[in-house]
């Protein structure tokens, strides 16, 4: 990782002109490194070709992990580690179970599912994340483009590409 | 009473009674089972005569006349509220009405009251299982009453004068004599043994005063009284517990009382100090206790003396033959009967100062115990108040106990009590406890309501604890709240608390066809109803070695508490004081639950709330009920609570966090919270005596646990005594023999109405007396189980709580159709 | 894909654009406080200070310092731990169910609400944390943790200890859901934070926003995980008061055991959170100047679910008399008459006024469109709902099965000592969350600002929603 990355960074301002951009952009081969807008800009990962989040998939996971363990650990603490009469009732039955299953499972499941999240995403709390237009929280929304990855494609061509699908600025970023 | 007795049966002597051997007691104003004679022995055979089941269907008939409601009336199956100046009328009447069917002279006054027509004849068709007896302590009344027993055959049957009793033989008169000789200062030198007078004589403030011109005054006494510390010189004697001793209570009767500790204080018994002044050489009080006992009972023979002592100490008792001894009555009627008239005037509003069954006579009254022991027909504790029917409280509601202080005014002496609103006490009546307004008692005491002793009079050369010249004057902008242990007196009809019926309709088969049983309906069919332990949704469990139970009878159940003092020192329970009962706090595990009857019907919900003027009274010991399904174990959220194989309802103190889930959920409101620590604490101090001093801790109960704030406890049917028994059984190598194993409560009952024992056990006294029978019949040891009794029923029996507690329905004996 | 209809009026008004939002909203974070902030603070933490001495001397002493007694084991506490748990329905309620339901009108207001969750939750919790008699064992010993006594677990069986697991999950769940919602705005505050030069601050929101960027696949991935939280979140809050309602339904005592609890209680707690979000969401817009953000609109739509949550509430009232009549017991029947009729009927009757007829005044538009009337009403919902958990749990406790048991509670200075700490942490902990945290979602409005914006560019919102396809 050495070398320097170089990216062109073209702002908009409104989405409808953005979802369009990336059609356009995407259209003439070019290949978005991503998009940034401060707001869910619905149909974005639509024309961005991304395929749908698998994090429902954890979050039943999670939630699955989460009942079993209730359960198991309720019918083996008053069912078979210390069985005791209360109540005159069974030691171990399902129906006062249920509320104690159905919490532990949306817990799990919550939590499981907010961690993948923060790891697949790579949020943390420490860092510096990589910026590509600090507007891009506020008013702006961004198109970022890997030189690197477009290098068949002429960097003043992509400029001009952008300009045309209604980049009101089109400007150049590099990391270190 | 000695001196009627001297006249009209030629003996100064007290004869015991049996009232186990009546059918029919006429009481006026005797308080036989709280203060009047031998209470324990009067309530024992009294209980006797009040148990009915099957194959016993007779009970006695109780009929009782008197001013303020007590304990006795309270029990009575017809009580007729009186004034206290009729009740010479009242006696009066009864000696003639029997008189007329005795075809004996008639003497002139009395007066016609409700149902003393219907005694009379009562009394005179169970002539020789009858029995009249009467509290006041005038002669007059008392020359009538033994004529009237007389009349009766009740000598030698339900009266023993062979048997007389050696106590209660002071003789007013000739203290008067030697209360009024200090004051004239013709009194030496004076020895005050073990007594009070300064606090417990109506002219003790004069002795207090005069004491100080005696050359010589002396008191012995274990603690400093009263009298004590207006004395020259005060010798401490032994406690009880510490010293030998004897006595003869009834004659020929005799009985060696044996230390249980070594004296705890530089002390010395009173005798001893008497031997040494003497000047005996011999100053050992146990060796001249038994030395007396060598000259006077021992007879040589097999034995040698020694072992002859040691059988005596054993058996605590040593009995001489009786001789037999028979009276013949030849009192003076009319003289007694116009020595009534000219001495008891009727007045606008008249005082009966009474010795409560708590505090008594106020001896005992720095224990807080007996403070913290709510009255039995009040319900009130640490205090002194007076009694006022609800007729002449006038506008105060008594809610939560709110009341106002009046002045109560007897030859210009006056005391200042808070009103406490009575039914069942007679109008234009008030009533006064003895035993408060100590100053010298300690502690506990001290300061605790005001001395109605200064208010008693002498009256044809007895004392009279009744006065009619009364003012009272109600201080309308003076409020006070008492502490009540209860505060709603009614059980508003509801028919699974209390079960009650008449000794007519439990006989005829009315009650077994009407008995209160809960059913459900079910979705079958119109009118298909079940009795709602079938419909339970779990399999129960066996308990395959014991199954402890309680009988409770509510018709031998006289409400006197002594469960309660019994409960509260084998548990250590603490006492909370007064300021936490207004809190509703008290640490009770046991009550006892006093229901007056009401005039509403049981669906006016509002008027069910309000007491009849003169209520029938009920007393329910209520106690954790160690139910089988308990609904306080399921709700611990810790498990702090659950149930043991031998059915009993467990706590784990130290497991429990305090969320008072169990206590809310409980029906029966018999658990108790620890809202504060009660020992080793400042605040209680001076009531929780025995758990705040290192001399107090030697009360507690080593084998129970001191509770810790913020922890649940209760009744456990003392499981100690229970797990004790189990293991001295177990090291003998044989099985729990039924009642060797006795709860606190059961073992300190008089009548017996609690029983304690196993129910797994087909032989045991309560699997007999309650019909133990397994609800399921393939599962003989299920935890479920049924009782046969007729009279039996459990508290709350439609929310299936499945308690280890029967109660036994009271049976009134009373010829109208139940009220 | 997103339903809204052409003829609605707008929900963001004043033509605000997109830095128009940054800025209203950041502002409040980056500013100075106002003058009005710092007497609020006062008055909170005066009142936290007397609370906290309150609890303290409760720890000390003992739960006796209470007015409990015997036969009333729980009044106050519980009555306020009901209550709070019952106002932090609302937050998660409006973001939650709303979102499932695509209601945009939420997005203004459900980041104050769901902050009120929170704070709400963390009041509720210090109830039953404190009227524990052994609070220093009972706060861990209530979880089923391995310890050293042996094999000494908790009791499932308890609602009490469902009510542990629902308490902390919901409160656990309510703070991820609400801090994920919080995330890109943190990032927002940051950037901004970048280009005025305070770097302090730049740092700490960017820990705050775990370095967010919004790019299009973390914003995918976001919307995921916000609507499954939503999911997840809907059924846990009906759960939690259902839950709490066990705790009274599956006792004994009458006026307790009541099977219509649950759904009776969810509507309450719904009832009452709405109204003590209107109370903060209209001093806050006041407060904060978000007029624009916080409409008319806005405010009726959440009255509206006060009539009904109200009416569902009243229906229920008359549900439990009726039964207690119809079912023929007596135990219950007494429970109920006692209510009405009893020692304690006013506090019955003040329920009902308050939660019952009170709210019915909101069928008249005037009134619901009243900021000064909807205020008035949102506290005197609340005061009934108060009172309403007071009926239930001490005028069933006050007088149930034995007569000889029979008392009344009265409180004491501790009592209300310890109801006046949570409503000093309350006021506290959301100053402290107004001023440091973003009180409207940027974000979320800035997404529904063109679409709903009254000078929208390209037409009505239908027209922009096609233009998409």
């Amino acid at each position: 990782m050495a070398s320097n990355k170089n990216f062109l960074v073209g702002v908009f301002e409104d989405e409808d002109v953005l979802v369009n951009a990336v059609r356009i952009v995407r259209s003439k081969g070019v290949r978005i490194h991503e998009v940034f807008t401060p707001f869910p800009v619905h149909g974005l990962d639509e024309v961005l070709g991304y395929t749908r989040s698998r994090l429902p998939i954890a979050a039943f996971l999670f939630g699955l992990t989460g009942t079993s363990l209730a359960l198991l650990m309720q019918y083996w603490m008053l069912g078979f580690d210390w069985p005791m009469i209360i109540g005159g009732k069974p030691h171990a039955a399902l129906p006062p179970f249920i509320p104690v299953t159905f919490e532990f499972t949306v817990l799990l499941s919550a939590l499981g599912m907010v961690a993948t999240f923060l790891i697949v995403s790579d949020m943390k709390p420490y860092g510096k994340p990589r910026q590509f237009d600090v507007r891009s929280t506020d008013d702006k929304l961004v198109m970022a483009i890997d030189l690197d990855v477009n290098k068949t494609q002429n960097r003043t061509a992509i400029t001009q590409l952008l300009r045309d699908a209604g980049a009101s600025e089109v400007n150049e970023k590099v990391f270190a | 009473m000695l001196k009627a007795n001297e006249e009209s049966l030629g003996a100064a002597m007290i004869p015991s009674y049996d009232f186990s051997k009546a059918n029919t007691i006429v009481s006026v104003g005797a308080n036989f089972l709280c203060s009047w004679g031998a209470t324990i022995e009067n309530t024992k055979q009294y209980g006797q005569t009040r148990e009915v089941g099957e194959g016993k269907n007779e009970m006695s008939r109780h009929y009782h006349f008197e001013s303020i409601l007590t304990l006795t009336g309270a029990n009575a199956d017809y009580r007729t509220p009186i004034k206290p100046s009729e009740e010479g009328a009242v006696v009066i009447q009864l000696y003639n009405l029997i008189a007329n069917k005795a075809g004996r002279s008639i003497v002139s006054g009395g007066i016609e009251k409700p149902t003393l027509a219907k005694a009379a004849d009562e009394l005179w068709e169970n002539r020789g299982k009858a029995l009249v007896v009467a509290g006041s302590n005038d002669k007059a009344i008392q020359i009538l009453v033994n004529g009237i027993n007389d009349m009766l055959n009740s000598y030698g049957s339900t009266i023993l004068p062979n048997l007389p009793v050696n106590y209660r033989m002071g003789n007013d008169e000739a203290m008067a004599t030697f209360m009024n000789d200090v004051q004239a200062n013709r009194i030496g030198s004076v020895i005050f043994y073990n007594c009070n007078p300064v606090y417990d004589h109506p002219m003790g403030a004069q002795l207090a005063e005069s004491l100080k011109n005696i050359s010589l005054s002396v008191a012995t006494g274990f603690k400093e009284e009263e009298t004590g510390t207006l004395c020259q010189f005060l010798a401490p004697d032994h406690h009880y517990l510490e010293s030998w001793n004897d006595a003869e209570p009834r004659t020929n009767h005799f009985s060696l009382a044996q230390p249980t500790i070594t004296p705890i204080f530089m002390t010395r018994a009173a005798q001893e100090s008497f031997l040494v002044w003497s000047g005996e050489e011999q100053t050992n009080y146990f060796e001249f206790v038994k030395e007396n006992w060598r000259s006077r009972f021992y007879q040589g023979g097999q034995f040698d003396f020694q072992t002859f002592w040691d059988k005596c100490l054993y058996d605590g008792v040593y009995e001489q033959t009786a001789q037999g001894g028979s009276v013949s009555f030849n009192g003076n009627v009319s003289e007694a009967a116009s020595s009534i008239a000219t001495n008891y005037k009727p007045g606008d509003l008249e005082l009966v100062i009474y010795a409560n069954g708590t505090v008594g006579n106020g001896s005992q009254a720095n224990n807080p115990l007996l403070q913290e022991l709510a009255d039995p027909i009040t319900k009130v504790v640490w205090d002194n108040y007076v009694t006022v029917s609800p007729k002449d409280a006038g506008d105060i509601s008594f809610d939560e106990s709110h009341t106002k202080l009046a002045t109560i005014t007897v030859n210009d002496k006056s005391i200042k009590l808070p009103i406490m609103v009575q039914p069942g006490q007679t109008p234009g009546t008030i009533g006064v406890a003895l035993g408060y307004g100590r100053t010298k008692a300690g502690k506990v005491a001290d300061g605790i309501g005001a001395n109605a002793y200064p208010l008693v009079s002498m009256v044809n050369g007895s004392l009279s604890y009744v006065a009619t010249g009364v003012k009272f004057q109600k201080h309308d902008d003076e409020d006070y709240q008492l502490a009540q242990t209860q505060t709603q007196n009614t059980y508003m009809g509801r028919k699974s608390v209390i079960q009650e019926t008449t000794l007519q309709d439990f006989n005829n088969g009315t009650f077994e066809k009407e008995k209160f049983r809960p059913v459900v309906n079910t979705w079958k069919e119109k009118d298909h109803k079940i009795d709602p332990e079938k419909m339970t949704l779990w399999n129960n469990y066996e308990y395959k070695g014991h199954h402890w139970g309680m009988a409770i009878d509510l018709n031998t159940c006289t409400g006197c508490s002594a469960c309660i003092v019994a409960c509260n020192v084998e548990n250590n329970v603490a006492v909370v004081g007064r300021e936490e009962v207004i809190n509703r706090r008290e640490m009770q595990w046991l009550r006892i639950d006093r229901y007056y009857s009401s005039d509403a019907n049981a669906d006016d919900w509002t008027g069910a709330e309000k007491a009849s003027e003169n209520p029938d009274v009920v007393f329910q010991p209520m106690l954790c009920q160690h139910c089988n399904s308990a609904p306080c174990e399921t709700v611990c959220p810790v498990a702090a609570t659950t149930h043991s194989t031998e059915g009993l309802n467990q706590m784990a103190y130290n497991r429990c966090i305090g969320t008072r889930y169990c206590a809310n959920n409980c029906p029966y409101k018999v658990r108790r919270f620890n809202w504060f620590k009660y020992h080793d604490n400042k605040q209680f101090a001076t009531v929780n005596t025995s758990m705040n001093t290192d001399l107090g801790k030697m009360v507690l109960n080593p084998d129970v646990t001191v509770r810790s704030r913020g922890v649940m406890e209760k009744c456990t049917f003392c499981v100690q005594r229970i797990q004790s028994g189990k293991l001295s059984a177990r090291k003998e190598r044989r099985t729990l023999k039924d009642g060797e194993v006795v709860t606190a409560c059961a073992a300190a009952c008089t009548t017996g109405a609690i029983l304690f024992g196993d129910m797994n056990d087909p032989e045991s006294r309560i699997a007999k007396h309650l019909k133990v029978r397994p609800t399921y019949p393939d599962k003989p040891y299920v935890n479920d189980k049924d009782s046969e009794n007729l009279r039996a029923y459990s508290v709350l029996e439609e929310i299936n709580t499945r308690p280890n507690i029967f109660y036994l329905a009271k049976v009134r004996n009373r010829d109208e159709a139940n009220v | 894909m997103q339903v809204t209809s052409a003829i609605r009026d707008p929900l963001i008004t004043g033509g605000k654009t997109l830095k128009d939002v940054s800025h209203d909203v950041s502002r409040q974070v980056e500013n100075k406080p106002t003058g009005l902030w710092y007497i609020g603070m006062a008055i909170s933490l005066s009142l936290l200070a007397f609370g906290f001495y309150c609890v303290c001397v409760l720890l000390w002493e003992g739960i006796g310092v209470w007015g409990l007694n015997k036969t009333v084991g729980w009044a106050w506490d519980i009555t306020n731990f009901v209550w709070w748990v019952g106002i932090g329905h609302a937050g998660t309620l409006i973001s939650a169910i709303l979102l499932l339901f695509r209601q945009r009108w939420r997005m203004s207001i459900n980041r104050a609400a769901e902050a009120m969750t929170i704070f709400a939750v963390i009041c509720a919790a210090t109830f039953p944390m404190m009227h524990m008699g052994r609070l220093w064992l009972g706060f861990y010993w209530a979880l089923p943790l391995p310890n050293t006594y042996g094999s000494l677990w908790v009791n499932f069986n308890s609602p009490l200890l469902w009510d542990v697991f629902a308490i902390s999950t919901y409160f656990i769940v309510s703070l991820v859901f609400w801090y994920i919602g919080l995330i890109p705005d943190f990032a927002t505050i940051r950037d901004r934070a970048y280009v005025q030069g305070a770097d302090t601050r730049a740092a700490i929101y960017n820990a705050l926003s775990f370095g967010w960027q919004g790019g299009a696949k973390t914003w995918m991935r976001y919307e995921s995980v916000a609507l499954i939280l939503a999911g997840l979140s809907t059924p846990l809050v009906l759960s939690v008061h259902t839950i709490v309602s066990m705790d009274f339904a599956t006792s004994v005592i009458p006026g307790w055991h009541t099977t219509i609890f649950p759904p009776y209680f969810v509507a309450g707690a719904i009832f009452s959170g709405f109204a003590m979000v209107l109370t903060l969401v209209l001093v806050t817009r006041k407060v904060f100047k978000l007029e624009d953000y916080i409409t008319i609109y806005h405010i009726e739509m959440m009255n509206i679910i006060i009539i009904v949550t109200g009416s569902i509430v009243g229906i229920a009232y008359i549900t439990e008399l009726f039964i207690a009549w119809y079912s023929g017991v007596e135990y219950e029947g007494y429970a109920f008459f006692n209510r009405v009729q009893g020692p304690y009927a006013w506090a019955y009757w003040s329920m009902m006024t308050c939660n019952v007829i009170s709210p019915q005044l909101f069928w008249i538009k005037k009134i619901r469109t009243s900021l000064v009337a909807t205020f008035v009403l949102s506290i005197v919902v609340n005061i009934g709902m108060w009172f309403e958990r007071f009926v239930i749990i001490v005028t069933s406790l006050h007088r149930d099965y034995l007569p000889s048991s029979w008392t009344m509670f009265h409180p004491t200075m501790y009592d209300i000592g310890e109801y006046l700490f949570t409503f000093g942490f309350f006021f506290t902990a959301f100053l402290l969350f107004a001023k440091f945290f973003p009180v409207v979602n940027m974000a979320e409005i800035k997404s529904i600002l063109k679409a709903t914006s009254s000078e929208g560019k390209h037409g009505t919102p239908r027209e922009a929603d096609k233009t998409r396809h």
